[in-house]
């Protein structure tokens, strides 16, 4: 094989590698959005957030939301480094987001059930508001710590190789 | 209708951003105009260790103590504050890592470090916003 050729097939078979930063873009658009529809729609944002929770849609639109998100960003920081996306990433950006969003609706369940055993005036405001903060940290958490592990683990990796 | 109060968190992160950002920029425009040199400075130039993450992590703090102030249920606190808390020390590490590059004989790319602290200190700008204006709907809340 001719070294062109070489260095051409190195250049393909390249894993794609994560930085942080790259992640960190997506997350401030999200938080920005987020921020921006609570303050635009301060009442029909979160009473809509609260009904799906309600009706137990809340989890599942957020974990596929969350997937959406990962994949996307994992796929664009793969085009833009003219790289492979890489088994070990693909297979933490599989299953983390689900993990992290379904540990966190237990902690929600919790937080929730804490608040309704309280003695306090407006109760059903307080839980709306639990859901609120759960969700917007759920969405963050979803895409921020797969993003961190699979960094976590290319330096762990380039470390001991 | 818009719940315009809940922008207040601008002039909070405001407070920051000044002293921070805009300070050491006016200092600069003030020594080049004291020693008549033709120097221009931008943001990007006096920032390019990642010194950004330095001002986040000082952002993180605040928000942290915030929510350790509030009446968000231990769990919610607990989380919101590891999620800052993760995003800061993530963007102080830009500095220290771009830090530590340059004074050691690893290659620095200066615009790596800007680019890899703007994009963290953008996210735990927007974290803080965020979670500045859940923490005024719950004062509001838990104050009725």
């Amino acid at each position: 094989m001719s070294a062109p050729a070489v260095a051409r097939s190195k250049v393909h078979e390249r894993i794609v590698v994560v930085r942080l930063a790259d992640a960190a873009e997506a997350m401030a658009a999200l938080s920005l959005v987020f921020g921006l529809l609570l303050v635009f729609f301060p009442v029909s944002f979160p009473k809509m957030i609260v009904n799906s929770w309600e009706h137990g849609q809340l989890m599942p639109v957020m974990m596929a939301l969350a997937l959406l998100l990962d994949t996307c960003l994992y796929l664009r920081i793969a085009i833009m480094r003219s790289a492979k996306p890489g088994v070990v990433a693909a297979a933490c950006l599989g299953s983390l987001p689900l993990l992290v969003v379904g540990g966190l609706s237990l902690l929600l369940q919790s937080a929730v059930s804490h608040t309704l055993a309280l003695d306090m005036p407006n109760l059903q405001l307080r839980v709306g508001e639990e859901i609120l903060a759960h969700t917007y940290l759920g969405l963050i958490s979803a895409v921020f710590l797969p993003f961190l592990v699979i960094r976590l683990l290319q330096q762990f990796k380039a470390t001991n190789s | 209708m818009p719940d315009w109060t809940s922008l207040k968190w601008l002039g909070w992160i405001g407070l920051y951003l000044i002293p921070v950002v805009f300070l050491p920029w006016a200092l600069s425009r003030a020594w080049v105009h004291q020693h008549g040199s033709d120097l221009h400075l931008r943001p990007k130039q006096l920032f390019q260790r990642g010194e950004l993450g330095l001002l986040s992590l000082i952002l993180t703090s605040s928000v942290i103590w915030n929510l350790l102030q509030s009446q968000f249920m231990p769990h919610t606190v607990a989380l919101g504050s590891v999620l800052m808390a993760l995003g800061g020390i993530m963007a102080a590490s830009t500095w220290v890592e771009a830090y530590c590059r340059e004074s050691s004989t690893k290659a620095w790319n200066p615009a790596r470090a800007w680019r890899d602290s703007r994009n963290l200190a953008l996210m735990v700008f927007s974290m803080a916003a965020v979670m500045e204006i859940l923490l005024d709907r719950f004062a509001k809340v838990a104050g009725q």
